[in-house]
């Protein structure tokens, strides 16, 4: 596609397409974080329980696959280095999911596992179709898949494998057909989820971004394949060890590997941040890079727990595991990448055609950068307090911790209306 | 900075203007930033053709810049044809950031 006269410029995803996922998913982070503030007293009691489904599936669904939705329709494109494929699969992908999460997250919430969860996961897997068909085109129709392109193509396999067998535990759970209850197939679901879907697209997005976003001239390809493997052997194995039954020692393997590819993405990182071009690096990516240390944490809590802690505080270890992937690494990167990259989506929106008529503000000047750092101010203090209430199962750290990540939401939330609604002065 | 040119005099001009064509990202100008590539004048046809680049070919900014040099050009020869050519090879990297550029980013 060119622009007239001007030879070889791509034209970016149109933002009509981005922005409704962007705001949407702000949104369902300010209700996860609503739904954790109203939910403290379920801490330490069993994760299949209504209202921490509610919880997990907001943030997985409505907060981080809906923004990374967003995000990739965006970067796609870029990966490849061709058009998104279909503005309409986007459009479609939206609607449905729109519509299913919530109906989901009722169904979870007042724990009816009729008509909400099996209407709400149908939609929630046709929106998953048409993003999957969306990927796959996308990237067929071009050549250039690079290692960026080949995680988040396997992630969106992964994200696909997730919500089917989330549909079929949802029948499973009225109607049984699968061998075993739901219940103990949710540990599969989860990390398909978790790190099938979110740590890999997580990881091949942010080795493209974080070094772009740095100016930095550091790639090692290599690294980032070596990485790609660890993680889906690592899946793929955890699987097996599960399903199979074999020995809980051999659950370190699996872990292990994790530990080993998330600190190969961290020395990644670290290598691009030693040879940026940029002195300066802004608040939007040292959070991105916050990020990346967090993303240890859920792996050590696992080996700390199959290692140390015994049987009675399995609860409390599985909620600190699963608070730290959810509102720890995936929601620290979000926070961080938004504001790097929606201000893009806006300015353009904005500017694109204003260029050298008056000044015109960079970026970085959409959004209330003071309204930002209280807000990273807000989340990290939560995050951290609300570890310690899960750690020591008190109630009032627990709603100290969650009524900060709510501040924190409503901060977001603001800046993502303010940022979306900027006009030219 | 190394500018390929039929004109130097016409090039220090243009180029004058074109200090002040942004990037909106890095905040560098897109000379120091080395992404123009050949300038090449016709006085006869009075055409003008700038070969420039990008960062990245998905430059989520690359429309707003080469329309901003385009104004820019079209600012310093007003009754001139400009035409913008972007080109990917050689591919802009890191070193063709100008010593100014470079201690404007701190390094």
């Amino acid at each position: 596609m060119m622009t007239p006269g001007i030879g070889g410029i791509q034209k970016t995803t149109n933002y009509k397409v981005v922005l409704p996922f962007y705001v949407y998913a702000s949104l369902g982070f300010l209700l996860g974080a609503t739904l954790l503030m109203f939910s403290t007293v379920d801490i330490g009691i069993h994760y299949f329980n209504p209202h921490i489904l509610a919880i997990t599936h907001s943030m997985a669904l409505a907060w981080g696959t809906m923004l990374i939705f967003g995000a990739s329709h965006q970067l796609l494109p870029v990966l490849v280095e061709g058009k998104l494929n279909s503005d309409l699969l986007a459009f479609l992908s939206f609607g449905f999911m729109a519509i299913g999460i919530p109906i989901l997250i009722y169904g979870f919430y007042i724990f009816n596992l009729g008509t909400p969860l099996k209407t709400g996961a149908t939609l929630i897997n046709l929106g998953v179709v048409c993003y999957f068909i969306n990927v796959m085109t996308t990237a067929l129709k071009n050549n250039r898949k690079n290692i960026h392109a080949w995680y988040a193509i396997t992630a969106t396999l992964w994200l696909l494998s997730t919500t089917l067998l989330g549909l079929l535990l949802v029948f499973n759970f009225q109607s049984p057909f699968l061998a075993k209850n739901s219940v103990y197939y949710l540990v599969i679901h989860a990390h398909f989820g978790m790190i099938g879907w979110f740590l890999l697209m997580v990881i091949g997005l942010g080795s493209r971004l974080i070094p772009m976003f740095l100016i930095s001239k550091y790639t090692n390809n290599k690294i980032l394949w070596l990485i790609f493997t660890i993680i889906n052997v690592a899946l793929i194995l955890f699987v097996f060890i599960y399903l199979f039954n074999w020995s809980a020692y051999l659950f370190y393997i699996p872990i292990i590997m994790g530990i080993f590819a998330v600190i190969l993405f961290g020395r990644h990182c670290f290598q691009a941040y030693k040879m940026r071009i940029r002195k300066n690096v802004d608040q939007q990516v040292k959070t991105s890079l916050i990020s990346v240390f967090l993303m240890l944490l859920p792996f050590i809590i696992l080996l700390v727990t199959i290692s140390l802690i015994p049987q009675v505080y399995s609860n409390r270890m599985a909620m600190l595991y699963g608070f730290t992937i959810f509102f720890g690494w995936i929601t620290a990167i979000i926070l961080g990448m938004t504001f790097k990259t929606m201000p893009f989506i806006i300015w353009n929106k904005v500017y694109h055609n204003k260029a050298h008529k008056g000044r015109t503000p960079a970026p970085k000047e959409i959004f209330n950068d003071q309204v930002y750092k209280t807000m990273l101010y807000c989340y990290l203090g939560g995050f951290i307090i609300f570890i310690i209430g899960i750690t020591l199962f008190n109630q009032f750290i627990l709603k100290s911790g969650a009524i900060l990540l709510f501040l924190a939401a409503i901060l977001y939330v603001y800046n993502m209306l303010l940022t979306a609604n900027h006009k030219s002065k | 900075m190394n500018i390929k040119t039929n004109n130097n005099e016409k090039c220090d001009y243009a180029l004058q203007d074109l200090y002040n064509v942004i990037d909106p990202e890095i905040g560098l100008n897109i000379v120091d930033l080395g992404l123009l590539y050949e300038m090449y004048f016709d006085e006869t046809a009075k055409k003008l053709e700038c070969i420039m680049t990008l960062t990245t070919q998905f430059c989520p900014m690359g429309e707003a810049i080469t329309t901003d040099t385009r104004n820019s050009l079209g600012a310093s020869f007003p009754d001139w044809e400009i035409t913008i050519t972007l080109i990917f090879e050689p591919a802009w990297n890191m070193n063709m950031i100008s010593m100014t550029g470079r201690e404007y980013l701190g390094r």
